[in-house]
C-alpha cells in the first residue's frame, strides 16, 4: 500500500462494504481474535453473535478503530484502514451504554460529529433535522440525556452515529439496557431504520433471538474464530457444528453410529426395525460415528404423522416430562440407546390429548432433518 | 375544618425540620463560641473609634481609611495578581496530573494520591525553607548556572518577591486544587471520550468539549479551597516573600500586630471577608450551573 496514492472516492460498487482479512489480535496471552476473515456486504444487517469471551466486540473494536489487528488488515470500502484512528475512518459506532455527552441537549449530541467536520451552519441544522426525525425524537431536541428514557436514549445515540452518514454503523450490544417489550420494539425499528438508510449495519449480540430477528447474515463466533457464517435459515436448518446447533434455538443432539449406508444415508440399526437415518453429507468420512442435530419440532409423533418412506428414522421411545408451551407441547423422550430427545408437539387441534410421561411413543423423521455436523471426536 | 387540615400540614414537616438540632446543637454550639463570637468582635471593633473601648462611640471612619488608602488598593492589586498566578499554574498542573490520575494511570493512580497527600502532609516550613535553599541568592539554582557559566551574577529575583511567593503557594496548594478535579473526572465515563472520538474529535476537543465541562464543579469546588485561602495568605510572604509581594494578609497581621491599629485592621479583614463570601458565591454559582442533572 505505500506509494499509492490515498483514494479518496470509495468504489461505488464497494459501497458500505467491510472485509476483514486474516485479522488476529491477542491481548497478553489470551488471543481474543483468532485469524478471521469476513466480508460484510454493503447495504446488510450483519451480527456478530456469540457468548461472552467469543472475540465478537474485539472483532467491532478493530472495525471502529479502538484496538489495532496484530496480523492482517482490514478494508472499509475497498481502503486499507488497519492502521486509520477512529477520529478518521468513516464508520460510526452505538455503545454499550450509549455514551451520551451528559452535558448537551440532544440536538447538541446529535449535531457534534457535524461540528467537528465543520459542515456549513444550514447544512448541520437540516441534516441533524432529518436525523432527528428518521429516530422519532421530534421535539426532544433540548433535552437533557438524563430527561429521557432508556429507549429514548438509545434513539439519540443512533441519531448520533447516522447523522454522520457513515459507511457502515458498529452497534455494540446496545439493546442490553433495556428491558423486554422495549428490546423487542427496538429490534424491529432498528432492522426498518437499516433498510430505510441503506447503512451498513455491523450488530454484536449474545442474544441469538435478536440476531435471529435482525440480521441478513450472522457470523456465530466462539474462541475467537467464526464457527459459521450464514443467514439466519442456514443457520438454523444447517448448523455447521454441535456449538452453533446448540447456540441457535434448541437443538438435539444424536450420536449417530454408521451400520451401513444405503442409498446415500447413514444408518444406524437399534433392532426391531428402528433405525436412525441422516443424509451422507457426502464430505468422505472415516469415522464410525457421526453426530447428528434434529430440531424438536422436524420430530413427529408416529400416530399424528407419516411421512413414512425408505429415507426416515423410524425410533421408539419412553415420554420422560410433557411441558405445555401454549403453541406447542415440549416433549422430552428417551431413545432405546439412552439418548434424551426433546420433540415438540404443535397444538394445532383443540381438545387434542397429549402423551403422558410413562407413554411409549413412535418417533420419525425425514433423514434429510438428521443435519451430520461432524465426527465425534469434533464434539465436545 | 380547612384551616385545621392546613395547620396540620404546616406543623408537621416544621416539627420534622427542628429535630435536626437535636444532633447540630453540640457543633452548633461550638460554632457559635469559637467562631461567630470572635467574629461579631471583629466586626464590633471595625466600627468603635477607639477600639477596644467602646467609650468614643461608633464609626465608619476605620472603613474609609482602609477603602480610601491607595496604599491598600495597592496591595489589593498585588495581592490579586500573586493568587491568581498561583491559582493558573495550579490549575495548569493540577487539571492534567487530575487526568492522568483518573484516567491513565493505571496501578499507579493509587500511589500518585498517596504521593499528593503527604506532599501536603509535609510541615509548611520545612517546605518553605527547601525552596529558599532552591531558589536563593547561594542556592541549588544559582550554583548550577553560575558553574554551568550561564550566568556571571546570581539571579536575585527568584527568592524574596512575587516569584517565589507564588511558586511557594502553588505547591503549598495543589493537593487541595488536584484532588477536587480528580474526584470530578473519576465521574466522568470514559466511553464519553471514545464516542467523542470516533464521531472525529482529537485531543483537543475532546479536552474542551467533554473533559473540561464535565470537570468544572470540580474546578470550582477547587478554586473555593484554594483561591479564597490565598487572600488572607501572611505566612508565606513573610518567609520568602519581599516588599513587592506585599499582601493583604500581611497588611491585617501588621496593622493589629505592629501598629496596634485594630480598628483599621478589622476593618480591611472585613472587607476581605466579604470579598471571599462574594467569590465563594460566584464559584458555587458557576458550579452548580455546570453541574448534570442525571
Amino acid at each position: 500500500m505505500k506509494g499509492t496514492p490515498m483514494v479518496q472516492a470509495a468504489h461505488a460498487d464497494l459501497d458500505g462494504e467491510i472485509a476483514l482479512e486474516r485479522v488476529s489480535k491477542a491481548f497478553g496471552r489470551v488471543v481474543a481474535v483468532d485469524d478471521i476473515s469476513i466480508t460484510i456486504p454493503g447495504g446488510s444487517f450483519f451480527s456478530l453473535l456469540g457468548p461472552s469471551g467469543c472475540g465478537k466486540t474485539t472483532t467491532l473494536r478493530m472495525i471502529a478503530g479502538f484496538e489495532t489487528p496484530d496480523t492482517g488488515r482490514m478494508l472499509l470500502q475497498g481502503l486499507d484502514v488497519t492502521y486509520v484512528p477512529p477520529s478518521k475512518r468513516n464508520v460510526n459506532m452505538v455503545f454499550q451504554n450509549y455514551g451520551l455527552f451528559p452535558h448537551m441537549t440532544v440536538g447538541e449530541n446529535v449535531a457534534f460529529g457535524p461540528k467537528i467536520k465543520k459542515w456549513s451552519r444550514d447544512e448541520t441544522r437540516e441534516r441533524v433535522a432529518e436525523v432527528i426525525r428518521t429516530v422519532q425524537l421530534e421535539g426532544m431536541e433540548d433535552r437533557r440525556p438524563g430527561q429521557l428514557s432508556g429507549g429514548q436514549q438509545q434513539r439519540v445515540a443512533l441519531a448520533r452515529a447516522l447523522v454522520n452518514r457513515p459507511a457502515a454503523l458498529l452497534l455494540d450490544e446496545p439493546l442490553g439496557a433495556l428491558d423486554l417489550k422495549l428490546r423487542k420494539e427496538m429490534q424491529l425499528e432498528l432492522k426498518s431504520l437499516q433498510q430505510r438508510t441503506g447503512t451498513t449495519f455491523i450488530y454484536v449480540t449474545h442474544d441469538q433471538e435478536e440476531a435471529m430477528t435482525m440480521s441478513d447474515r450472522i457470523a456465530v463466533m466462539k474462541g475467537g474464530v467464526v464457527e459459521q457464517l450464514a443467514t439466519p435459515r442456514e443457520l438454523y436448518q444447517r448448523p455447521a457444528s454441535a456449538f452453533v446447533a446448540g447456540f441457535i434455538g434448541t437443538s438435539n443432539l444424536i450420536t449417530l453410529r454408521i451400520d451401513r449406508i444405503d442409498a446415500g444415508c447413514f444408518v444406524m440399526d437399534l433392532g426391531d426395525g428402528e433405525r436412525i437415518m441422516a443424509v451422507d453429507p457426502g464430505v468422505g468420512t472415516s469415522e464410525s460415528e457421526q453426530t447428528i442435530t434434529v430440531r424438536p419440532e422436524w420430530i413427529k409423533l408416529a400416530a399424528a404423522a407419516s411421512p413414512t418412506g425408505e429415507r426416515a428414522t423410524h425410533v421408539s421411545a419412553t415420554v420422560v416430562d410433557v411441558v405445555y408451551l401454549g403453541s406447542v407441547t415440549q416433549l422430552i423422550v428417551e431413545l432405546r440407546t439412552g439418548e434424551r430427545v426433546t420433540v415438540h408437539r404443535l397444538n394445532d387441534e383443540v381438545g387434542a390429548e397429549d402423551p403422558r410421561p410413562g407413554d411409549r411413543v413412535a418417533l420419525q423423521w425425514a433423514a434429510e432433518h438428521s443435519f451430520v455436523i461432524g465426527a465425534r471426536e469434533d464434539v465436545s | 375544618m380547612a384551616a385545621v387540615s392546613v395547620q396540620a400540614k404546616g406543623t408537621a414537616p416544621r416539627r420534622r425540620r427542628f429535630t435536626h438540632w437535636r444532633y447540630l446543637f453540640i457543633p452548633t454550639a461550638l460554632l457559635l463560641v469559637f467562631f461567630v463570637a470572635p467574629m461579631i468582635l471583629m466586626v464590633r471593633m471595625s466600627v468603635l473609634r477607639y477600639p477596644p473601648n467602646s467609650t468614643g462611640g461608633y464609626t465608619f471612619a476605620h472603613y474609609v481609611n482602609v477603602l480610601g488608602d491607595p496604599i491598600y488598593r495597592r496591595i489589593a492589586v498585588t495581592t490579586f495578581m500573586i493568587a491568581t498566578s498561583a491559582q493558573v499554574l495550579m490549575l495548569a498542573v493540577g487539571i492534567p496530573l487530575a487526568y492522568i490520575m483518573a484516567f491513565k494511570a493505571g496501578r499507579w493512580e493509587l500511589i500518585l494520591l498517596l504521593l499528593l497527600v503527604l506532599a501536603d502532609e509535609l510541615n509548611p516550613i520545612v517546605k518553605i525553607y527547601a525552596w529558599r535553599m532552591l531558589l536563593g541568592r547561594e542556592g541549588l539554582i544559582n550554583g548550577f548556572l553560575m558553574r554551568a557559566h550561564l550566568i556571571s551574577q546570581p539571579v536575585t529575583w527568584m527568592l524574596f518577591g512575587r516569584f517565589s511567593v507564588i511558586i511557594t503557594l502553588a505547591t503549598s496548594w495543589i493537593t487541595y486544587t488536584t484532588i477536587p478535579i480528580y474526584a470530578a473526572m473519576k465521574a466522568i465515563d470514559p466511553a464519553l471520550f471514545h464516542a467523542a472520538e470516533d464521531l472525529g474529535a482529537g485531543w483537543w476537543t475532546k479536552a474542551r468539549k467533554i473533559l473540561l465541562p464535565l470537570a468544572a464543579p470540580g474546578i470550582f469546588i477547587a478554586m473555593i479551597l484554594v483561591y479564597i485561602p490565598m487572600f488572607t495568605d501572611f505566612v508565606t510572604n513573610n518567609l520568602v516573600g519581599g516588599t513587592n509581594s506585599y499582601m493583604l494578609g500581611n497588611a491585617v497581621n501588621d496593622l493589629i500586630l505592629s501598629t496596634n491599629n485594630w480598628g483599621d485592621g478589622a476593618a480591611l479583614n472585613f472587607v476581605l471577608l466579604v470579598l471571599s463570601v462574594v467569590l465563594s458565591l460566584i464559584a458555587y454559582r458557576l458550579a452548580k450551573l455546570n453541574r448534570i442533572d442525571v
